[in-house]
């Protein structure tokens, strides 16, 4: 199973991102797919690093018969997407805030979360389909 | 993330991307993006070659529709595949800033509205 160990930088986020579109490239992955694991391991990236502090991360990419699988672990502030609502933007107008998407796009783009809270890191895992799909979120459980 | 612009006899200023709109590509462009939005009247940008999106790049997007906006100039964007574009309204963007299929179409519908107001105007 590839699995990468990253620091807890933001420059490192562009890196694991990078890493993970070849491997997923690397197991055959449809475009959607793959756009959708790149996507998730960006935006939980910088979720850990920017607002989890965390100071390592590590990544691992997998297939099952039914999906392709992606495990997240960081070190950072205990903090479980699959119970955090989703924010989009909201009453819009002139002075709308923005920011604060990345969980809803993690949400919306992975077809199932599980996480768990152990050994001082938040571990992750995301499933996805592997071919083009059109469903609308993820079946999040908390493990 | 190359940054291509032009400028249509009409007035309208063309963007296009060509890459991958992530952090990196973000950090590449947010600079010329904010110039755009204080000088632009009618702004077009073409993501058509875009292929990648995240939340940095919408980011990017959004504070130049919220400048624009402020000034009463005119954004579209066209040309967004399909993860592109899940990714816009998913974060509520297409509320903001019409998206269209191609840029043509783009500039023609906003020249058409700048136009409509400012006959009102007169």
């Amino acid at each position: 199973m590839p699995s990468r160990d990253f620091p807890g930088t933001v420059e490192a986020a562009a890196d694991a991102e990078a890493w993970i579109a070849g491997e997923s490239g690397e197991l055959g992955l449809a475009s959607d797919t793959t756009f959708a694991i790149g996507l998730c391991v960006e935006e939980l990236f910088l979720n850990a690093v920017k607002h989890g502090h965390a100071n390592k991360a590590t990544i691992s990419i997998w297939t099952e018969p039914d999906g392709a699988r992606i495990r997240f672990v960081d070190d950072g502030a205990p903090f479980d997407p699959t119970t955090t609502p989703a924010k989009r933007l909201q009453e819009p107008g002139p002075d709308f805030k923005i920011g604060g998407f990345g969980v809803e796009l993690v949400q919306k783009f992975s077809r199932r979360m599980t996480y768990r809270r152990a050994d001082g890191a938040n571990h992750l895992v995301l499933e996805f389909d592997f071919g083009l799909r059109n469903g609308s979120g993820a079946g999040a459980i908390p493990a | 993330m190359e940054m291509n612009v032009t400028e249509t006899a009409e007035g309208v200023t063309r963007v296009a991307l060509d890459g991958r709109f992530d952090i990196a590509g973000a950090q590449e462009v947010d600079g010329r993006f904010a110039e755009l939005a204080e000088t632009a009247k009618i702004l077009v940008i073409d993501l058509s070659r875009v292929t990648f999106l995240a939340s940095l790049g919408v980011r990017t997007l959004m504070l130049s529709a919220k400048t624009m906006t402020r000034r009463g100039a005119y954004l579209a964007v066209a040309g967004a595949s399909d993860g592109v574009e899940k990714v816009l309204r998913l974060t509520g963007f297409d509320e903001l800033v019409g998206l269209y299929p191609d840029a043509d179409r783009a500039s023609a519908a906003l020249t058409a509205r700048a136009r409509e107001f400012d006959s009102r105007k007169e």
